[in-house]
């Protein structure tokens, strides 16, 4: 919301979107895992799969840990098989008495076999030798159905090794985990039991974890926090690059270092919290909201919503103005990126050669990124033309708007320059988050919100997405050609060339190429979703000609007057 | 008097700090200024914006849907009445008709099938009349036997009555007590206000009579909830003073009526004293409010069960739960959308002894839903006023909606108030 709007009863308050942490860090959102388990672990479940008998799934083989006589699982269940209704006393009594007796002697139970279905798995040697969480896996995948296991009674002899010495098999329903009418957790689970093994927040395993998986409440990496009086852009990112890119270790002792986050366990490793700090000193850590660190109150965010044009006209007419606005800066662009020098040419450092192939590059992707939009804008232009076939028909639009947005957020008339450091400031306002080309983009993506088909939708949505990353890419050029301009100094920086707009009669060729893209574009434009592949095909053609053409003019230090 | 903007989604408050009332779920918010002129002005994009922001569009009409059973009943076991009160609209309690007792098997029938259909685990018995207390008998065994039932049927019965007060002995004042009855007292004021309205049949005062024999309750009311309820007539609109006179008396709560339908047209409200009524009203409550921010307990009803409505964004299609949530039943056994429609064929709902009817029901309420109203279909207040009083709106048209609108802007300027000041009254 951009106005300051504050609910204040109970049903305004119900109906706000509160911007801040995502649902997902609701425990109740919380993923299981078993190492050792965070929120949850599976095994403590499984440990009670037979009737009757508690297994401890640490060792090869799994072991038979305790016995539980009293398991309500083992009353008969009038559901089940008749044959085991008449084992079930059989098996009480084994429980009971057998396995309790002989788990004194010294010896152990091992769970050697478990079958069902037809199938049995061995599961007392191969690969589970190597993973007891095997076995448990095999224990999770058993349906709710009847399963047979076998138990062999081990005692470690002398030498260390361990010899079977009784074989029990048993059969019965695997456990009902879950009442199917209530929903609750068989009772036979003691308080604490199934939350047992679990990992301890805030305290040294939050430190120490080793699995790498925590809850949206562990960040292992985090921006830093804007410091005092830096600007933060309209997306909530920092406005000081570095800040903006360069994640910290969230764990980090000294809270106003800014220790770069790093792939290895161990690098930071002396840097961060020991255990007896992060006992006493966890509240230190800041909270990330958005990725991002933040030590004071936190004060949301405007998500603004804009408001979508009233009538198909408003929308048409916007995107017209759009078509026109896309096609000036891609010329804009253009000119600019024809006004650098070209890497291959001599006389120039190795850090020059870089910062050019790097900017000349992102700049034509820009540029590129930017013809691309316009034939968008004119696609969303022509079927929102076929759906209200009573607005007056605008497109294909292929004009050039007379003005651009500037810095100042006013709009200035349009201009071919070379890509100086102040043009360069002006492309950055152009693409702005938030900013006026944006700014009238959000409005269709409103308006095509509902009623419209979803591919214009998503180009519009895209439009967008991309202008986020235009403003990046020209930020890094910026950086990029930064230290090749000499502060104070009038004379132009040394990337560029001493470029000037040509006359027509030199840009002849170029602009005839130029024309001819038009025509060609508009052809085929004006056939809407039918567009005749032959006048695209013949526009590429074309725009490679003018690539030629207007690199030739550029290293006779000549700009297209494209207008 | 406020512009009704009804037709829009949402209603402006100005004042400080402005507030906007959201129809869709009664939604209150608090606006800057710029943002309010904006929207005063319609400033068409802020204004567009604005109902995108906050969802503001204006509501879709809504249908009913299945009616449950109702969770309150009110026995008229008497229609008859001891006092003589001239805007009575019972007819001095006898409904336009002679007057009569409600028997105890009708009274059963009627408990048996608040119970047997009750859709939730409480169930509230009401009595009234004329005055309940000329059948004292069957209210006792009336409760003692909807106790029973109740706990039978492992349902919770809650009691109320509403009375004159004239009437109640010791052994009634032990009943009120023991079960915990919220008691509607009819008073009108201070005992020149009250005489004057409110005489026996034989012209005498009532006000000392009802004071001695409610005094030992309002001492020790127990489980009781005590509240009276006023009558303004048109002749004297004075609010406050009477909230007043009866909280001095020890009352718990005070609401007041004004009079829309009755037998002396020289009482009951004329256009043009909804004007004076909204202002003496907004006086008693700024004096309430004055002396609960400070600390008091609330007691002018009207103004906290308002706020109290604001609070939980309550958006009702009707105005109140008659026909829907409760019903009425008269002496001969038949039912009525609630006791002020007793006796009118117009709101007949079956009879005791075939059961609820519910076509009729569906029916009546279809018909009285705010939306299908007018004007209430382009009023802001729809879904917070409920389109007013069924009886009175039937007897004699839609009057004073201006009084609401105000009373209710006044109501939410209270709220928002409250809110800050004291929120522990709203939890």
């Amino acid at each position: 919301m951009a106005e300051k709007i504050f609910p204040r009863n109970l049903t305004a308050r119900a109906a706000t979107v509160i911007v801040g942490n995502p649902v997902t860090t609701r425990l109740e959102s919380g993923v299981g895992n078993c190492f050792p388990g965070l929120e949850w672990d599976h095994r403590n479940l499984d440990r009670r799969f037979f009737p009757g008998l508690v297994f401890d799934f640490g060792p090869v083989p799994a072991v038979l840990n305790g016995v539980e006589p009293n398991d309500p699982a083992l009353e008969p269940d009038p559901e089940d098989d008749e044959t085991i209704q008449r084992r079930v006393p059989a098996l009480s009594r084994a429980v009971s008495d057998r396995f309790a007796v002989l788990s004194r002697t010294g010896g152990q139970w091992a769970l050697v076999e478990i079958a069902q279905g037809g199938r049995s798995i061995d599961v007392s040697r191969g690969v589970f030798l190597d993973d007891p969480n095997r076995i448990w896996r095999v224990v999770r995948s058993l349906e709710r159905d009847q399963v047979m296991i076998t138990l062999e009674w081990r005692r470690a002899t002398r030498a260390g090794r361990s010899r079977a010495r009784q074989t029990v098999r048993l059969t019965h329903y695997r456990r009902r985990y879950v009442n199917p009418d209530t929903g609750t957790i068989s009772p036979v689970y003691k308080p604490g039991e199934l939350t047992q093994s679990l990992c301890s927040p805030w305290q040294h395993d939050f430190r120490d974890c080793a699995c790498n998986y925590w809850a949206s409440n562990h960040p292992d990496i985090a921006l830093g926090e804007d410091l005092p009086g830096k600007a933060e852009l309209p997306s909530g990112a920092s406005e000081d690059p570095e800040t903006a890119t360069q994640p910290l270790d969230w764990l980090r002792a000294d809270r106003r270092s800014r220790v770069a986050a790093s792939g290895l366990d161990f690098e930071n490793d002396d840097r961060r919290l020991r255990h007896y700090q992060i006992n006493s000193e966890w509240q230190s850590l800041a909270f990330v909201l958005g990725g991002k660190e933040i030590s004071a109150v936190y004060a949301p965010r405007d998500e603004r919503v804009a408001a979508p044009f009233a009538t198909p006209e408003d929308l048409a007419q916007q995107l017209a103005d759009l078509c026109g606005l896309e096609h000036v800066v891609v010329l804009e662009y253009l000119y600019a990126y024809f006004s650098l020098r070209e890497p291959t040419e001599g006389r120039m450092n190795r850090e020059l050669t870089d910062a050019l192939l790097f900017a000349r590059h992102e700049l034509l992707t820009v540029a590129i990124s930017e013809m691309r939009h316009l034939r968008w804008a004119n696609q969303i232009l022509w079927s929102v033309e076929k759906l209200a076939p009573k607005v007056p028909k605008r497109g294909p639009v292929l004009d050039l708007a007379t003005e651009v947005p500037g810095r100042d957020g006013r709009l200035h008339p349009r201009q071919l320059r070379p890509l100086l450091p102040e043009v360069l400031d002006d492309f950055i306002a152009i693409e702005k988050p938030s900013g006026r080309l944006d700014g009238a983009y959000s409005r269709v993506v409103s308006t095509l919100s509902s009623g419209h088909p979803e591919v214009l939708l998503q180009l519009a949505r895209q439009i967008v997405a991309d202008g986020m990353e235009h403003y990046s890419r020209f930020r890094e050029i910026k950086v990029v050609l930064a230290p090749h301009v000499a502060a104070g100094s009038s004379r132009p920086p040394v990337y560029l060339r001493p470029i000037e707009l040509a006359t027509r009669r030199e840009a002849k060729a170029a602009l005839d190429l130029y024309h001819g893209i038009l025509r060609d574009l508009a052809a085929a434009y004006a056939r809407g979703d039918m567009e005749d592949a032959a006048n695209i095909v013949n526009a590429r053609d074309k725009m490679t000609r003018l690539e030629a053409e207007a690199s030739s003019l550029a290293r006779r230090n000549l700009g297209v007057p494209f207008f | 008097m406020t512009l009704n903007s009804g037709d829009a989604g949402f209603h402006l408050l100005p004042g400080d700090p402005p507030l906007v009332f959201v129809l869709q779920g009664s939604r209150l918010y608090q606006i800057d200024r710029d943002l309010h002129d904006a929207l005063a002005r319609s400033d068409a994009d802020r204004t567009a914006q604005f109902v995108t922001d906050i969802d503001a569009t204006v509501p879709r009409r809504r249908q009913p849907g299945e009616l449950e059973a109702p969770t309150a009943l009110s026995l008229n076991v008497a229609q008859a009445c001891n006092m003589g009160c001239e805007y009575c609209y019972a007819d001095k309690g006898q409904f336009g008709g002679r007057a009569r007792v409600m028997s105890s098997e009708v009274a059963f029938a009627g408990i048996d099938q608040l119970i047997a259909n009750a859709p939730s685990d409480t169930v509230t018995v009401g009595f009234i009349g004329g005055e309940p207390f000329l059948n004292r008998e069957l209210i006792h065994t009336s409760v003692a036997y909807a106790e029973r039932r109740a706990a039978r049927a492992d349902v919770k019965v809650r009691f109320s009555v509403t009375t004159n007060g004239t009437l109640l002995t010791g052994r009634d004042l032990d009943l009120l007590r023991a079960h915990a009855f919220a008691v509607t007292v009819s008073m009108d004021g201070g005992p020149a206000t009250h005489d004057r309205y409110r005489p026996s049949r034989d012209g005498q005062g009532t006000f000392a009579p009802i004071l001695a024999a409610l005094a030992p309750l309002l001492a020790e009311p127990a489980g009781a909830r005590i509240a009276a309820r006023a009558t303004i007539a048109r002749d004297d609109l004075d609010v406050a003073g009477r909230v007043h006179a009866l909280t001095s008396l020890g009352f718990h709560e005070v609401g007041v009526s004004p009079i829309r339908t009755g037998p002396n047209a020289a009482l009951v409200f004329q256009e043009d004293d909804w004007g004076p009524f909204l202002n003496e009203m907004i006086g008693a409550a700024e004096s309430e409010w004055r002396q609960v921010s400070a600390g008091a307990r609330p007691q002018f009803a009207n103004l906290w069960s308002a706020v109290k409505q604001i609070h939980r964004g309550s958006a009702r299609p009707l105005p109140c739960g008659s026909a829907v949530s409760y019903v009425s039943l008269s002496a001969e056994g038949t039912f009525h959308t609630c006791h002020r429609t007793i006796d009118d064929s117009r709101f007949a709902l079956g009879t005791v002894g075939d059961g609820l009817d519910t076509v009729a029901r569906h029916a009546f309420v279809r018909a009285r839903l705010v939306d299908a109203q007018e004007p209430c279909a382009s009023c802001w207040a729809r879904y917070l006023c409920g389109g007013g009083c069924h009886a009175e709106v039937i007897a004699s048209g839609r009057t004073g909606c201006d009084f609401i609108r105000g009373w209710l802007e006044h109501c939410i300027r209270t709220y928002d108030e409250v809110s800050r000041q004291r929120p522990e009254l709203l939890s």
